[in-house]
């Protein structure tokens, strides 16, 4: 555990922690290019020369490991000088291209300039032109030669974490180029426009949309698949008229060591237009929220009254752990504990031996640890229980019945009484359901799920719900009222610690240290 | 395209090569220069080839070949002259001769002549500056130049 | 004429085959290491010898090989430098057309000394002749048995292998070399690790120049104190320097370090040919500052140079007389750099190419004074922050013309015309 000095200050760090990584945990702003704390270290972009006494000259920061008794300067006239030179080479043939260029706003050139430059260019030639300037090497990505310096974050990236090798630079001197070796389709590809410190690499999909400083940022988890990868959800909430009113503009990764490091996936990176497209905003079936509540409370009390039997509740494991606690508490009380079923909205896809998980859904798991397993054949049966007279009311919590399942699932509803679908996009099974009530996606709401790998995450509501939808939790306690039936009420943060009191497979829990656990089996009544 | 694979009668070769180093990447500059001796430049599709034969990304076989500027991406000349344009050759009046050699022969640099005959180009130091100003035609060294020694580099049917 | 070491056996191809190589005395001291000697006996003498790397750092021989570590699991290697790009330099190419036998033994001397079992001559791809004698000569060696699995009858094995560079200066670079020779591009290494402990595949690896390995045979037959009282005091032996340009007999010279500039220039060389003046000297390849007329009294050795700011190198001394523009020099010079910069690290892949933009434009007569600052500045920049030394072998020929030669670009840039009233080359 070697003893440094930085810039006058002691801190002792592990062995083998780098100057730069030293400096980082100071929270000295060092510099850095091509340095990523996920690749390997490349060394070429030199911006993160610091002194180090006893050293005939500058070194780099990021690939010297810190030695007892080193003292390092990052401070100095002569570190100063050297980044302003450095960042002055790079500038050398970049073209002046801010104006149209997307990474404006979080540009490591311009926010480095600003800081470490300020300088007067002594450039004036003719500046280097490239082959490919806004050509799309893939679906996904754009790349314009001429912005690139070079640093080889994205050779590393498809050569280290993907493996794929799309990546690479060819020709020497001033006229080399990044290149890719065929057409960039990767189930990663959008981590190169993260990773890329200026508009060389950039999104498609995000291109020319929206300005980046009229973005706000707000921590979440991804929902398309058990993986559950942290991101940031960026959204305007100043120029909606500007995008046809859609609030998120975009997802990026948010770090977490346990689960997906840097890196997101297209399919989760993507799904950020889930949040704002063919949402159901209107309550059908009655004129209002409050009139929903008395007709479904008197309708189903009616029903399950006369049988238990007669209601079956579609648990999603797209639901978060304090619904499902809530719904199950709700239903529970008029109906059995058998008359719960977990349903997929979709069919498990791709997965691979990176981030991506088959199941589709960000809380099976959290399913499972509260009692609910997915069963086989489930229309089958309630079918079967519907043409019998057993089954009389669904409650669907927003899964695609028709879609899915097909005729079948058509001709359950068909034959029920009364069928209320909770769900926050339009598709072809709620225009069938007696009731309509429009849910918040998980990005407006508060709630934890539980990961493939059973770690419990928090995510908070980045912004409302839109217009006309209601959080899936708001829904079921206003049902409950209505009902008359007492359920854990209050914040998401209390009925968590409800469900913490009641389930061992939470134990220990609490929003405050949310953390990983070992699952144990949940008893099933 | 189907895949292309390795030619047979380059084969024994190039597992000789292979066995030469501990690793198979090491081959490639070698196997390269096989395909640049047999076919004069390297053919499109070769990059594919070698790179299946070795087991490397493509992209490492074509970063290579566009970074070494012995590996002909065009077809040049039976007779490739390299003049060499560095400082001593080229106070001596190397490049002058250069010129002079591409008016004689009908072409530019880069390009090649109608007989398919000749090509040239001009290159960096090629460690001869004792006979400046010279040139590298096919694998010989010829030098000190003059444009009479130039006419008769010309004149010669072959390289010796 | 004081004794010679090398041009013994590159006067003229006599030494070149096997059996001439042999009755000259060739594999005695390659006999001699391997079955009487240590490998700290070798060492020894070769540090006694003060032989200095003579492909360009003149970093001393015997200490490299000391680096390396013993008693590893990994194999040793040892990779042949025979890349030979430094503009102005010849002298490996002689060896290795002339006497590859030469090279062949002290690459046995080498290998013994350090434990390896594995070389590999890295030939510069434009090197035909050396190649193919190479080769030649290595099968020649094999059937002796000075190579392969029992070298001289002891239980040492020895292979070598000959590998063909193919059009980049920087592979002369050491770490660029290993990039190359593992097939891939040549980007000089980031150090530490440095090659003796991790070169070739993570191995321990030695890297020697052609004329430094040519070098052993006689340290070995003749001793290191011999061998050192040839040249100065930190620099021992002779050395091959290679002048070329405006002199009246360019070639090679064998002579002791420490001999001067102007000795070499006027008593070997036979001085400046059709009643021209001496103007400017690059002393050691084209990578040194360069030297005026009145600074060529100074001893050719690493130290000397060292301190007058420019370097011995690989003693390639190219002569310009009173006929050469320096701006046009200059210009050939950046040109050069800006053309090999493998492009890995930012000051040196922008910095060469900007210099050799703004250059041209003052060899055009299209330059702005504010340039000549321009030219200063980045010179300074360039030193010191870049991953090898191709910067600074482009910054200090750069600072020198510059400075050495002010009054020759302020003409160009005021006058839009040459001093020498050459015609203008637009680039």
């Amino acid at each position: 555990m070697p003893k440094l000095t930085i810039d006058g200050k002691e801190i002792t760090v592990p062995d083998g922690t780098t100057v730069l990584q030293a400096c980082e945990k100071m929270g000295i702003d060092v510099p850095r290019y091509c340095y990523h704390p996920g690749l390997s270290i490349a060394g070429n972009c030199r911006i993160c020369m610091v002194e180090i006494e006893k050293a005939p000259k500058p070194a780099i920061s990021c690939q010297t490991t810190c030695a007892e008794g080193m003292v390092v300067r990052t401070d100095t006239e002569k570190v100063k000088q050297t980044r302003s030179h450095v960042l002055e080479f790079l500038l050398v043939n970049h073209p002046l291209d801010c104006p149209v260029c997307d990474q404006a706003g979080e540009c490591y050139l311009q926010d480095y300039y600003m800081k470490f430059g300020l300088y007067d260019p002594k450039f004036n030639e003719d500046k280097v032109k490239k082959e490919k300037k806004a050509e799309p090497i893939g679906p996904t990505i754009m790349l314009d030669q001429e912005r690139c310096i070079l640093c080889s974050r994205c050779v590393r990236f498809t050569d280290e974490i993907t493996k794929t090798h799309e990546f690479g630079i060819v020709n020497r001197g001033d006229h080399s180029e990044v290149v890719v070796s065929r057409e960039f389709v990767n189930p990663y590809s959008g981590n190169v426009a993260d990773i890329c410190p200026v508009g060389a690499l950039t999104d498609r999909d995000f291109r020319f949309k929206c300005r980046v400083w009229y973005l706000k940022s707000s921590p979440s988890v991804c929902g398309g698949c058990a993986r559950g990868c942290n991101i940031e959800v960026h959204f305007n909430d100043r120029r909606a008229h500007k995008v046809e009113e859609k609030r998120v503009m975009r997802f990026k990764p948010r770090f977490n060591e346990e689960i997906n490091k840097w890196w997101l996936c297209d399919g989760g990176r993507y799904s950020y237009k889930l949040i704002d497209d063919n949402r159901i905003t209107q309550v059908k079936g009655a004129d209002d929220w409050a009139s929903a509540m008395r007709i479904i409370a008197s309708k189903l009390k009616g029903l399950t009254q006369s049988s238990a039997c007669s209601l079956a509740v579609l648990l999603s494991p797209q639901q978060s752990n304090e619904e499902l606690f809530l719904a199950q508490k709700l239903f529970g009380q008029i109906s059995g504990r058998d008359r719960f079923f977990l349903v997929s909205p979709t069919q498990p896809g791709y997965e691979d031996q990176f981030l991506i998980k088959a199941d589709k859904n960000p809380n099976t798991t959290g399913a499972r640890a509260q009692g609910f397993h997915p069963t086989e054949n489930v229309i089958e049966q309630l079918l079967e229980e519907a043409e019998s007279g057993k089954l009389k009311a669904l409650y669907i919590f927003g899964q695609d019945l028709s879609t899915r399942f097909g005729e079948d699932a058509r001709k359950l509803i068909k034959r029920l009484e009364f069928v209320v679908f909770q769900g926050s996009h339009r598709n072809d099974t709620a225009p069938l359901c007696s009731m309509v009530l429009p849910s918040a996606v998980h990005v407006e709401a508060e709630g934890t799920f539980t990961n493939c790998d059973g770690i419990v995450q928090r995510f908070i509501p980045a912004f409302s719900p839109l217009t006309g939808a209601k959080e899936g939790i708001k829904i079921l306690s206003e049902l409950g009222t209505s009902l008359g039936i007492k359920i854990p009420a209050g914040s998401p943060s209390e009925i968590f610690n409800e469900m913490v009191r009641e389930n061992s497979a939470f134990r220990g829990m609490s929003y405050g240290k949310l953390g990983k656990i070992a699952l144990e089996k949940a008893a099933v009544c | 395209m189907a895949k292309m694979s390795f030619p047979s009668e380059l084969l024994p070769v190039a597992e000789k090569i292979l066995k030469n180093y501990p690793e198979a990447q090491a081959a490639l500059l070698p196997i390269l220069h096989l395909f640049q001796n047999r076919d004069g430049y390297i053919k499109e599709g070769v990059d594919q080839i070698v790179a299946d034969y070795l087991s490397l990304p493509l992209i490492k076989v074509q970063e290579v070949l566009s970074f070494y500027t012995l590996y002909a991406k065009q077809p040049q000349g039976k007779r490739h002259f390299q003049f060499c344009r560095t400082l001593t050759c080229s106070i001596l009046g190397g490049e002058l001769l250069a010129d002079y050699f591409g008016k004689k022969v009908g072409i530019k640099p880069g390009e090649v002549s109608k007989d398919g005959q000749f090509s040239y180009e001009k290159v960096e130091c090629l460690g001869a500056c004792e006979i400046a100003p010279m040139v590298r035609a096919g694998k010989c060294y010829a030098g000190p130049l003059n444009e009479s020694k130039i006419d008769k580099l010309i004149q010669e049917k072959s390289h010796v | 004429m004081s004794e010679q070491i090398l041009w013994n056996f590159l006067a003229n191809e006599d030494a070149l085959s096997m059996d001439n190589y042999a009755a000259r005395g060739g594999y005695e001291a390659a006999r001699k290491v391997v079955t009487s000697m240590t490998p700290e006996q070798i060492v020894q003498e070769v540090k006694q010898a003060n032989l200095r790397g003579l492909g360009g750092a003149g970093f001393g021989t015997g200490i490299k090989w000391s680096f390396i570590p013993k008693n590893l699991n990994k194999p040793v290697y040892l990779a042949v430098n025979a890349d030979e790009g430094e503009p102005g330099t010849f002298k490996d190419r002689y060896i290795m057309e002339r006497t590859p036998h030469l090279l062949i033994e002290g690459i046995i001397i080498c290998c013994y000394a350090v434990g390896s079992h594995r070389a590999y001559i890295y030939v510069r791809g434009e090197y035909d002749q050396s190649i193919a004698r190479l080769e030649k000569a290595i099968a020649e060696a094999k059937e002796k048995g000075f190579l392969g699995e029992q070298v001289c009858g002891k239980p040492f094995k020895l292979e070598i292998f000959v590998h063909r560079g193919a059009g980049a200066y920087i592979c002369g670079e050491e770490t660029a070399l290993l990039e190359s020779l593992e097939g891939k591009k040549g980007f000089p290494r980031l150090k530490p690790p440095f090659p003796a402990v991790s070169g070739l595949w993570g191995c321990p690896t030695v890297i020697n120049n052609v004329e430094t390995l040519a070098y052993l045979p006689s340290i070995i037959s003749k001793g290191g104190a011999w061998f050192a009282s040839l040249g100065c005091e930190k620099n021992g032996g002779l050395r091959l320097f290679g002048v070329s340009g405006q002199v009246k007999k360019p070639g090679l010279y064998e002579l002791p370090l420490g001999t001067t500039l102007r000795s070499i220039i006027y008593d070997y060389a036979g001085g400046i040919p059709g009643g021209h003046r001496l103007k400017c000297v690059v002393p050691g390849g084209l990578s040194a500052a360069v030297l005026t007329a009145d600074e060529i009294d100074i001893r050719m050795d690493f130290d000397s140079l060292k301190a007058k700011g420019t370097m011995l190198g690989s003693a390639g001394v190219m002569v310009m007389d009173e006929t050469v523009c320096m701006v046009r020099a200059l210009y050939i010079t950046m040109r050069f750099f800006a053309h090999e910069s493998c492009g890995q690290c930012s000051p040196c892949r922008e910095g060469t190419g900007w210099m050799e933009k703004v250059i041209a434009r003052i060899l055009g007569g299209v330059g702005r004074i504010e340039d000549l600052k321009t030219l200063a500045e980045t010179a300074k920049y360039l030193s010191g922050t870049t991953i090898c030394a191709l910067a600074e072998g482009a910054a200090m020929p750069l600072a020198s013309y510059v400075e050495k030669f002010y009054s020759e670009f302020e003409h160009h840039v005021r006058h839009k015309t040459c001093e020498l009233k050459q015609e203008l080359v637009h680039a």
